[in-house]
């Protein structure tokens, strides 16, 4: 079966905006990511099960606000209250975090098919995200996620580097082309070169 | 717009959340024999206070977790936030 990507029929590469007499490593840089592995794991409310004794890819569940953990395949992002997303690009994940995970403690759900994700790197990654987002982003730090609205639609922020600034935005995958318009239009005064 | 700290996830935007009625509502107790004006007072009559009220809200664009807040209705001031099963003094 062949896949067609969230952002298929928009994300087209090029540059654009006010990208003329600027710098090409001064650009920034907007991708859609593909072909990711995405869970959600929720603790239901009555369990008492100890979450931070299960092992996933080497990795421990957390619950922290704000807080990724992370190694080079995988991150778990801190979602709400026993309430996690896992991105990974091991595909064959799945069936160890359902083994891990009991279902009568867990919800366990494969939702890879239901992200469009976006990235943008580069110096004005935070100005473009202001410009829609009313979170401060100035409190967030490199390993950190954030759940919040970007023009009114509910997306997930998963800060992956600063200096130069480079975020992940995930968005339901209906809503993945409104979110790209939005980002893209936001991105046109600083100029940048879609991958 | 006003800002709203969230005990799960800290200080977030109005825009993020949801107002879900007065939180001092009480349903009546179960099984037990419930009068008409009862009823009506726990679904349908508020008092629609001018001043400090208890509010429920939803973080449904963070952590997706009901809150309780403590608001001014007419100046807006927040001035404590709980979770939702907290008791409040």
């Amino acid at each position: 079966m062949s896949l067609i990507s969230a952002l298929a029929n928009v994300h087209t590469t090029g540059q654009f905006g006010d990208y003329k007499s600027k710098d090409v490593n001064d650009l920034l840089k907007i991708s859609e990511i593909k072909n990711l592995l995405i869970v959600q794991i929720v603790q239901y409310k009555n369990s008492s099960v100890l979450f931070d004794s299960i092992d996933i890819d080497g990795l421990k569940l957390k619950n922290e606000p704000l807080t990724v953990v992370f190694n080079e395949t995988t991150r778990i992002m801190w979602n709400g209250p026993k309430n996690w997303l896992l991105i990974s690009t091991k595909k064959n994940l799945l069936k160890n975090i359902l083994d891990n995970f009991k279902e009568t403690d867990f919800a366990v759900t494969d939702i890879s098919h239901s992200r469009a994700i976006i990235e943008i790197e580069g110096k004005d990654t935070i100005e473009v995200l202001k410009k829609g987002c009313p979170f401060n982003f100035d409190t967030l730090r490199k390993n950190n996620s954030i759940n919040s609205t970007y023009n009114g639609i509910a997306f997930t922020v998963d800060k992956l580097n600063e200096n130069p600034n480079k975020v992940r935005l995930f968005a339901l995958r209906s809503f993945g082309e409104s979110l790209y318009h939005s980002i893209t239009d936001a991105s046109l005064e600083f100029g940048f070169e879609s991958i | 717009m006003l800002y709203i700290n969230c005990p799960h996830c800290g200080m977030r935007s109005q825009n993020e959340f949801s107002y879900g009625g007065d939180a001092s509502v009480k349903r009546p107790e179960l099984n037990k024999e419930v009068s008409d004006q009862e009823w009506d007072n726990f679904v349908y009559n508020r008092k629609s206070l001018r001043g400090k009220h208890l509010e429920l809200w939803q973080h449904i664009s963070g952590c997706r977790q009901w809150i309780k807040i403590e608001r001014d209705t007419a100046t807006h001031e927040i001035f404590r936030t709980f979770k939702a099963d907290e008791e409040v003094a």
